[in-house]
This record gives structure tokens, sequence and C-alpha cells, in this order.
């Protein structure tokens, strides 16, 4: 009794690392009584298969219930030791009985639809495996790259079961009427799987992986009342009383309105009498004396290899004459051995089970992430560890909803964006919403191409909301030339669209596939609404960039001039937002994106009349081809443009201006010469230049460079640094320990720009 | 394609010109080997294709695409090559170096563009498995494996070669870092071949031809058609993973961004191709702060610009006395208030004139140099608008900048050759005083 309270009290806190006995042989004996349990409980799940075969799901728990609550209470005396239970915890306790048979019918349907082998594999996760696979899944501090792979060899080997275990039962169960079933409750589960679509062995995964988590929170939740009612024995021994009262009336009347299958319930106590010792009571008892003696990690480590290996054994081998001896059972007359028997993707994704257990469960060695604040005086690198946890606690969801929307339609091109988007998505989920109904593969396609689109949208968006970003330190002109590059990816998106589109057409050509149109008019004649919708909300914004991206001059004057006066008053370029929204490569990007779904929608229904009224099935391929050409050619521009800013190229339409600036800076008294003029464009709204200008050495630095300040603002330039240099700046240089080349270099260029002074030397 | 540019005058006189620098690029002995590469890959690239369409794999699909994502890097190669030929024109005043950066920037994001569209076809082939016929799917594999090993390997490919290094690590290098490490655990005589850092490009291919060897098995054995769905999948996150990291590399740069070692060594002085304007006090000899400041920088920075603001130079009778160290920002963008290092503005009359960047001008290209950082100048203070109607914004980072690097006794005297010696430094130099670190 004693040791029963210690375990009891370790018990409480199965996370908290009770130290380990660093005795291993002592280890040793636990290993091998968990594994022995673990071998006996996988003995004891296929017995309880075969047994499912001839009893009512509810019956079974019903009996399985009565025998462990029998038991326990025999053992544990719940109401003779500890203290009494209070009104408030017999409720929770009947809480935790419902949910403990819930889970319970959850698992034991899901063994009926899967079998034994795919059950153990699916449900015997211990406790700390799925919280850590939770916690890479959803949260974003998994704890390293190892816990990353653990959780990917999870999904693929429940993928695997999914889609690669062509288990034999599944046509078996496709065959079944729908009447077949016992109960309301099975036919309601038997139902609810047949709507999602998918077979039955499929459904028996996804609802013992749905058991699984139900199964994990549940044991996380009943932590806290196993400590109030006093250790999770006393918990397990009156929550299986209860559950046995509850499902009592039920069974009642489940035998008296169903005839039973069964010939004599006599015969079944013994194979019951082993399902209860091996899968509940024993399970459990050992379960909790080893998570008291060893690490909770490697208690679950050791546990999940046996049972999974186990488990492939007996599906092997369990219709086996050798293992004949084993089962309690003796039915084998009259199941054929192909049930739920072993296949190439079972054995698979064992694998992948077993790697993924032994990976999550190993306790995580990631030392704390800090980040990166600076360097101390000796040179090593300073970290703050505090940053993490004020990171995480983000705002609440809805808020940053809320938050990002308002942010979003601030400003009229994301909103444009935004609603576009947003008609568009309603469109594609229409598609394929109607698509799955119809079971159409073509407009399920169709609305996977649009999803494609409609990420060139997301990507606009996202650049038309950073665009307004404040600068930081690293970002130090601002974000603006964010836009510039999302065009330039916008551009890169519709060359790969049309070169896709060129290929599939040259292919078509060649091998012309028949077509099937009746259903191509309708889908495109919808996408051309909401593609025409989009244009005109997007022409706006284009017809400005045509404007002065073909840097015509007049426009580009004409919006100079208003500059100008703007600019003589507040003296600052803030004026410039009427020119900057002529560069916005961004908007030019989706708006060619919209425009080239459009030709698409066009082209489909020029071919599809083409096809119906002349039977010209050539026009399908010819027109996609035209289209991937349309939409080439009217990217390169764009493109184009964009590349010249992030080359930092001069940009084109102030070239005329700042070439007269510099002649004027030229003609400024007491000014030598000036070298490296750079000027390019940063973002749509700012030009930046830099200068350096050689000035004679009695001129008052200050007063040049407010003179050149002003007349290169004037040309357009509103980030400008000048150096001002004299005689005595390159006498300090070379007298510093510069680089003679430098110097040299220098030198010679000072010398030269004394006696060239036209300004075309530079321009 | 291309034949419709012929209709258009100014497209053909741009063929001719790409005629003209292919011309003067090829005049090279090294772009041989990268034109005779880029002639096996279209090659290559046809036959894989052809193979393509006729197993119907899209696994093997997408491995191709990193056929063509080598050939995308073979231009770059090529492009490399001409910008340093090139000398900087009137137009593009900064020369062409960007244009590697922008040449791998586009590589980077066609090939995850290319991964993308592999994604949505993956999607919808699992609604409809086609069958696969497994006949030249092991023979493209090897062909496309080997073919982009050899590249690899043959090919000193500079401007990637810098990129996989510079940017930070992909998911795929950090899984194949972890699971060495724990197999050098067992095996420590392997982690000379292990552990240091792999080639991304070397491990995308060998894990692409990994997942297409087991597709073959599983379709050979079993049937499972689904797989070569799920491995062109697998294929298409690897291709992200690896491309990702090096395309926010060269995104950044190309978004004129201030570049991280710059950031990390030197708080914020150094930009590269950078601007810089510097306060002054106003009886400082505006000549020789300028020579200071410059000569301090421009080992970082390789175009460097430098303005000198001078405090109230407008009313000079007015004050007398030295005006408080202000660092005065001329930029419209931000500032950056640091707190007044103490001690260090009565060291000499040069350097205790504050200097601070502002408007900072960001890293040119991959290569600029920046990497030797000399610890500058101090930074201080409050900032107020000046008189030209200039806005000020302040941007509150605070917390990243009080730290601040003083530089006593440079040129602390007259002799303008004692005192400083221009140390390429790590940034572990010691001429720091008064920092307060975090």
């Amino acid at each position: 009794m004693y040791a029963c309270q210690k375990i009891q009290t370790v018990q409480k806190f199965p996370f908290t690392l009770s130290n380990p006995p660093t005795n291993t042989k002592r280890l040793t004996k636990y290993i091998v009584l968990l594994c022995f349990t673990k071998f006996l409980k996988a003995v004891g799940l296929f017995e309880s298969y075969d047994l499912l075969k001839a009893v009512h799901i509810v019956q079974f728990i019903f009996i399985l219930k009565l025998g462990t609550a029998f038991f326990m209470v025999l053992f544990q005396k719940p109401f003779s030791s500890g203290k009494t239970i209070t009104k408030h915890q017999w409720i929770k306790i009947f809480k935790h009985a419902v949910a403990g048979c819930i889970i319970s019918l959850l698992w034991f349907f899901g063994l009926t639809l899967c079998g034994p082998l795919r059950t153990l594999l699916l449900f015997e996760h211990s406790d700390i495996v799925v919280i850590s696979l939770l916690s890479v899944l959803f949260t974003s501090s998994g704890g390293g790259p190892a816990k990353t792979r653990g959780a990917a060899f999870f999904i693929i080997a429940v993928i695997c079961l999914l889609l690669f275990d062509n288990d034999d039962l599944m046509a078996k169960m496709a065959e079944h009427p729908e009447g077949h079933h016992d109960s309301a409750l099975t036919h309601m589960l038997y139902t609810a799987i047949a709507f999602l679509g998918v077979a039955d062995h499929k459904g028996g995964v996804l609802l013992l992986v749905l058991a699984l988590c139900c199964k994990v929170g549940f044991h996380t939740a009943s932590r806290k009342l196993s400590v109030d009612v006093g250790g999770a024995k006393r918990l397990q021994a009156l929550s299986h009383l209860v559950s046995v009262l509850l499902l009592c009336p039920w069974v009642i009347v489940l035998s008296v309105t169903t005839e039973s299958k069964v010939e004599s319930w006599f015969s079944l106590i013994m194979p019951f009498a082993t399902v209860i010792f091996f899968v509940m009571i024993l399970d459990f008892y050992v379960d909790s004396i080893c998570s008291a003696k060893m690490e909770v990690s490697k208690c679950a480590r050791y546990g999940s290899f046996p049972i999974f290996i186990s488990a492939l054994l007996f599906g092997n081998f369990w219709t086996h004459p050798i293992t004949d001896h084993l089962r309690a059972m003796n039915k084998a007359a009259h199941q054929e051995s192909t049930e739920h028997v072993l296949s190439g993707g079972v054995v698979v994704s064992a694998v992948f089970f077993i790697l993924s257990a032994n990976i999550l469960s190993s306790p995580s060695k990631r030392g704390q992430k800090g980040t990166l604040i600076g360097y101390s005086p000796e040179g090593t690198p300073l970290y703050n560890f505090m940053g993490d946890a004020f990171q995480h606690s983000s705002q609440s969801i809805p808020r940053f909803i809320k938050e990002s929307l308002k942010q979003i339609l601030e400003e009229s091109d994301s909103r444009q964006i935004f609603y576009f988007l947003c008609l568009n998505m309603l469109f594609t989920f229409v598609e394929l919403f109607y698509g799955v109904l119809t079971n159409s593969l073509g407009l399920i396609s169709d609305g996977f191409h649009m999803l494609f689109d409609c990420s060139a949208l997301v990507m606009g968006l996202f650049a038309a909301l950073m665009s307004r970003w404040k600068a930081t330190r690293i970002f130090s002109y601002g974000y603006g030339r964010i836009e510039i590059l999302s065009g330039f990816i916008n551009g890169l998106f519709l060359i790969v669209i049309a070169f896709f589109v060129f290929m599939e057409s040259v292919a078509r050509l060649i091998d012309p596939p028949e077509l099937d149109t009746h259903m191509l008019t309708p889908v495109s004649v919808g996408g051309l609404i909401v593609n025409l919708i989009g244009i005109c909300a997007f022409s706006h914004a284009h017809s400005h960039n045509h404007g002065a991206s073909q840097g015509s001059c007049h426009s580009s004057d004409h919006s100079h001039s208003h500059h100008m006066h703007g600019h003589s008053d507040h003296g600052h370029g803030h004026s410039h937002g009427s020119i900057g929204g002529g560069m916005n490569a961004n908007m030019r990007g989706v708006f060619l994106h919209v425009l080239a779904d459009t030709l698409g929608s066009i082209g489909v229904i020029v071919s599809t009349i083409l096809i119906e009224q002349f039977g010209w099935f050539i026009a399908d391929p010819l027109c996609s081809l035209f289209i991937a050409i349309l939409i080439f050619l009217s990217v390169v521009p764009l493109i184009k443009d964009a590349c010249q800013v992030l080359l930092l190229r001069l940009p084109s339409e102030y070239e005329k201006e700042l070439h007269i600036a510099l002649e004027k800076i030229q003609k400024i008294e007491g000014l030598i010469s000036y070298r490296d003029p750079h000027f390019w464009r940063h973002s749509a709204s700012v030009v930046a230049g830099t200068i350096h200008i050689q000035v004679t050495s009695d001129v008052l630095e200050q007063r040049i460079v407010q003179q050149v300040t002003g007349i290169l603002k004037d040309a357009g330039v509103n980030n400008l640094t000048i150096q001002v240099e004299k005689e005595a700046y390159f006498q300090h240089m070379s007298g510093l320990s510069t680089g003679f080349h430098d110097v040299l270099a220098m030198t010679k260029q000072m010398e030269s720009m004394k006696y060239c002074k036209d300004g075309t030397y530079i321009m | 394609m291309g034949t419709i540019h012929l209709f258009r005058k100014p497209q053909r006189s741009f063929f001719g010109k790409l005629l003209q620098e292919f011309r003067l690029v090829a005049a090279d002995r090294r772009s041989w080997k990268i034109l005779l590469f880029g002639a096996i890959n279209l090659i290559c690239t046809g036959f894989l294709l052809m193979w393509c369409s006729s197993t119907n794999s899209i696994a093997l699909t997408a491995y191709t695409y990193l056929t063509i994502f080598d050939l995308f890097s073979l231009m770059t190669c090529l492009i490399s090559y001409w910008v340093t030929m090139r000398k900087p024109s009137p137009v593009y005043s900064f020369g062409f170096e960007r244009l590697e950066v922008l040449a791998v920037f586009a590589s980077t994001v066609l090939a995850q563009l290319g991964a993308l569209f592999i994604l949505k076809e993956s999607a919808e082939r699992f609604l409809e498995q086609p069958e696969i016929h497994t006949g030249r799917l092991l023979v493209g594999t090897f062909v496309a494996l080997s073919f982009n090993l050899f590249t690899m390997l043959s090919i000193r490919n500079k401007p990637f070669a810098y990129v996989s290094e510079a940017a930070s690590t992909s998911w795929l290098q950090e899984h194949v870092a972890d699971l060495s490490r724990s197999l050098c655990g067992i095996i420590p005589g392997l982690s000379s071949i292990f552990l240091p850092r792999m080639n991304p490009f070397v491990l995308i291919d060998l894990a692409g031809a990994f997942a297409l060897c087991i597709t073959y098995m599983l379709i050979e054995i079993n049937n499972y058609f689904a797989v070569d769905t799920a491995s062109a999948i697998a294929i298409a996150l690897m291709t992200f993973g690896t491309m990702y990291p090096m395309s926010v590399y060269s995104g950044k740069v190309l978004l004129q961004t201030t570049p991280p070692h710059v950031i990390g060594q030197l708080d914020k002085l150094i930009r590269e191709a950078g601007s810089v304007h510097v306060r002054i006090r106003r009886d400082a000899n505006e000549q020789m702060v300028l020579a200071h400041v410059t000569n301090r920088l421009y080992t970082l920075v390789s175009t460097l610009t430098v303005q000198i603001f001078k405090d109230d130079w407008i009313r000079p009778a007015l004050l007398s006395g030295p005006v408080a160290a202000n660092v005065l920002n001329f930029s419209d963008h931000h500032i950056i208030p640091m707190p007044l290092l103490k001690g260090t503005d009565d060291l000499n009359p040069v350097t205790s004139t504050p200097t601070k960047p502002s408007s900072p001008p960001p890293e040119f290209s991959f290569n600029s140099p920046g990497k030797n950082v000399n610890p500058v100048i101090l930074l201080n203070t409050q900032t107020r608008p000046y008189g030209l109607g200039l806005n000020h914004g302040n941007t509150p980072y605070s917390s990243m900048f009080n730290q601040g690097l003083g530089v006593p006794g440079i040129g602390a005297t007259q002799g303008f050759r004692t005192g400083f010696t221009n140390i390429p430094s790590r940034y572990g130099t010691n001429n720091r005083i008064g920092q307060s670190r975090p």
C-alpha cells in the first residue's frame, strides 16, 4: 500500500522529471515488464477484435468497464481509503466517466473498422508523443529540426495508412448494405463516415486519429481531478464504476430490443477476462509504475516499440495455426484470412510510426533561442533570451484580423486588391464546391488554377501593405521598394504562366485531344465577368502607369511643374504622391495578372464557339498560343521597368531635368566641379541621389549645400546627400593613411575636374 | 516567342545589342566552358522533358525543373563575367554589379514559381491519378542527377556560391545537419565529411533523386501511382526550402537594405554604396572632419558620400561657445535617437564632433566591401528639425541603439599620420569606449 501511495504522488506530476534512477539493473527490470505488458496488450486487442464480431460494441464496452471496475474497486478500495469525495468532485468524476466512455466507444469502433493492427499503430501513442507532435504543428517553437522531422514522419505514416494501404476489407465493407448495422449508434457513425466520402477503413483511420487526440486531451484534463480525488488509480476505479452505471440502462435496452448473436455467453468469459486483464488493468498498472520509476520520455520510447512490433507480428500470424493457442476464441472457421492483413503500406507506416515515436518522445535538447543583439567589446556575440517569451504573447486572432483589415482598407491600392481577391476567392470556392457536388473534374481543376492565380494577388496585397511600413534600421529607406520587387515577381509569375500555356498549346498542336466543351462556357463566362470587374477596378491605376511609365515628356513635364509648385511652399517632397502613383509596379503586376486571366477566359469562349460551330479542334491550341504570346508581350515592359529600378538606373523620366539641374549646378558661384553623381529611383515616391562637389576654399559649404539641394529637389530628387570637398579635403585625405592608389585617383579626379567644366562630361 | 520581336524595331536592336554583348563575353575563355555546359544542359533538359511526357510522371517533371534552374544558374554565371567587363555607364551610374544580384533573385524566384506550379498540378492529380510508366523514370533520374552534380561541382559559380554561403540555412540543410550531427555522435570519424555546411544544391539534387528512386520502386512493386504525386510535392517543397533563403537574401540586397554583417559589426554607421549625413560643431573644420569620416568609412563602403551639416551656420554671430553636439538628420526618413556618450566629447577636437549616418544607402551587390569594419564615431542625441522645413519622424527603436562606438585617439593632434592606423579590423577592435550594452 505504501508503494502504491508513493507511485500516486509521483503520478500527480508525471511531467516533472522524477529523478531517473541511475541503477540500470533496476531499470532493465521495468523495461522488460513494460515490453511484456505491451505485448500482452497487443494480444488483448486482437482478441477484442475477434470478440467484437460477435458482441455488440456497447455491450462489449459495458462488460469491459464492469470487469475493470470490479477489479479496481477490489484492489484500490476507493470508498474505504482516502478522504471522502465531495459532491462537486462526484460531478467531475461523472464528466470524466462520460468522456472516458465516448473515447473508448470511438476507439473500439475504430477497431471494428480498420482492424487491430492499424488500431494499435494509430492509437497506442503515449501522451508525450502526441503533445510534442501538436506543439510542432501548431506552435512556432517546435523544438528544432529533429522534432519537425518526427512530426513529418508521423504525418507520413498516417498518410501511408490512408493512401497506400489497400486493405482488402475495404471492398468487402463497401458491399455492405447500410441497414445491416446493429444499432442506431453504429449506424450513425457509419453514415457520418459515408458522408465524408471515404471508405470505411479510411474513416476508421481518421476516427482513430481523432480519438487519439481526444485521449490525450482527456488525460491532460483529468490530471488535476486525479490529484483532487487522491490519485489516478482511485479516480480510474470510480470513473469505471460510474461508467458502468451509465452504460447499464443502454445495455438493458439493447439486449431487450435486439436479438443477440452470441450463442453462449459462458464460452466468452475466458476471452473477456483476458481482454479486461491485458488491455485495461495490467496496462494501466504497469504504465503507472514505469512512469514513476523511469523518465516519461524513456517510458514512452520503450513502450511504443514492442507494441508496434508485436502488432505487426500478430497482424501477420494471428490467423495462422501457430497462434491458435494464444487465441481464447477459437472461431477461425468463419473468418477469411484476407481480412485486415499486412500490406506494404502498413509496414511502411509502422516503420514511420516507430521512428516518429522515437524522435518525438526523446527529450528536447534545444537550447533557448536567443536573438542576436550585438557584440561585446571582446567581439563575442551577445544574445537576448528574453524576447522569445514576449514575442509569443501575441495578440488574439480576431484582434489581429481586425487590425490588418483596417490597415488594408486604409488605402485605395490595397483596398482594391483586397476586394478583388475576395471576389476571386468567392468565385473559386463556388466553383470548387460545385465541382465537388457535380463530381466534375474540369471544374475542380479550374478552381485550383484560380487558387494558383490568387497567390499572385495575395502577394500583391502583402506588398501593398508592407510598402507603407515605417522605415527601420535595416530597411533604412523605408519599405517602398517592396512594391517594385513584388511587381517584378509578378512579372516573372506571368512569364512562367505564359511559358506553361505555350508548352501546353504546342503539345496540343502536335496531338490535339478530344475536348468536352459543354461545361466550359458557363465557367469561363463567370470568370470573364469576375475579371472584367477587376479590370474596371484596376484600370484607373493602370492608366496612371501608362502616362508615367512610357516616359512621355509631356505628362512628366506636367507633373513636374505641379511638383515644383508644391515644393516651393512645403520645401519637402511629400507632394510626390501624384507622381508616385505612376510607377507603382505592384499594381501594374496585379493588373496584368487580371488582364491575363481575362484573356484566358475570352480565349476559352472563342475557342468553344469555334469548336461547337465549325468543329475546329485546332482552335483551342491556337487560341492558347496566341494568349501566351500576348501575356508575354504585355509583361515585358513591366519586367524591363522593374529591372531598371532594381538596377538603380537613372530614372528615365527625370533624365532631362537632372541634366539641366547639373548644368545649373555648374554655374553656382564658387563651385569648381562635381563628380560621382548618382541618382536612382528608390521606390515609387523616393528618388535618391548622391553627389560630390568641389568648391573653392573661400566658399561657405553650407550655403553651397543648400543651393545644390534646392536645385536637385526641383529636379525631383527628394533624398539627397552632398559631399562638399575643398582643396583641404584632399590634403587631409592624403595626410590620413588612405591607400596610395586611392589618393592618386582622387587627386587625379580633382585635377581633371578643374579643367573639364562642361556638364556633358558626366551625363 | 522570339519571332514576334522581329516585327518591332527597337526590339531587334535590343537583340543586336544582346548579340554584341554575348560576343564580348564569349571572347573570354572561361565562359566557353559555361557555354558548353549550357548547350549540354539544353539537350539534357529537352530529353528529360520528353521523358516526362512519356512517363507521365510529375515527380520527374519537378526534378527536371531543377535542371532548368541549373541553366539559369549558368546564365547567372555568364552575367557575372559580363558584369566584371562592363564599366558604369551614365545612366547606370553605379555600374552593373547589381545585375548579378538580380539574376540570382530571378532564377531562385523562377525555381519557386515552378515549384508552385508543380504543387498546383499535383493537387489536381490527387483527384484523378493518371497511370505512370516507369520505363524512363530511373534513366531520367540518373541522367538529371549526374548532370546536375557534374555541373555543380565542375563550374565555379561565383554568385551562387556566395549567396548560398551568405544566406541563412534552408530547412533541408538544417535537417541534414541535425541528422549528421547525431550520426557523428555515433561514428566520430565521419565528422569531417558531414559536419561542414552542405551545399544546398547538391543536397536538393540528391534528395530529389532519392525521392524518385523510392517512387520507381513503389510503382514497380505495387503500382502505387500516388507515390509519384507525393514525391513531386516533396521535391517541390524541398525546392521551396532551398531557394527561399537565397531569394530572401538577394531580395534584401535589391531592396537596398542595410546589409546584416554591417549592422551586426558596426552599429549602423556604415552602409555600402552609401551616403552619410554628418553634423558637426560650428567651430570645427569641415574639411578635416570630412576627411576623417571618409577615411574611416571608405574601407567599408565602396561608393561613399558624406554630407557635412553644420549647426547654426545661418546665425553664426549669435551663439558663442560650442553648441551641444547634436546630430541632425537631413533626410526625411528617420532619426535615430541615441544617448549622449559621456567622455568622448572632449577627447579631441576632431572626433568630438559627432557624426551620424542617415539616409543610409545600402548594400550594392554581393561582394561589395564591407566585411572589414572600422568602428567609427560616436553618436548621440536629440533631434530637432532644422529650418529648411524638413519633416522628421522619430523611429522608436532605441533599444537597439543604446550602444555606441567611440573612437578615441584618432588623429588626435595635427599630425595626421599619427594615431590612426587603418586596421581592417574585426569587430572586436579595441578602440571603443563608453558602450553600454544591454
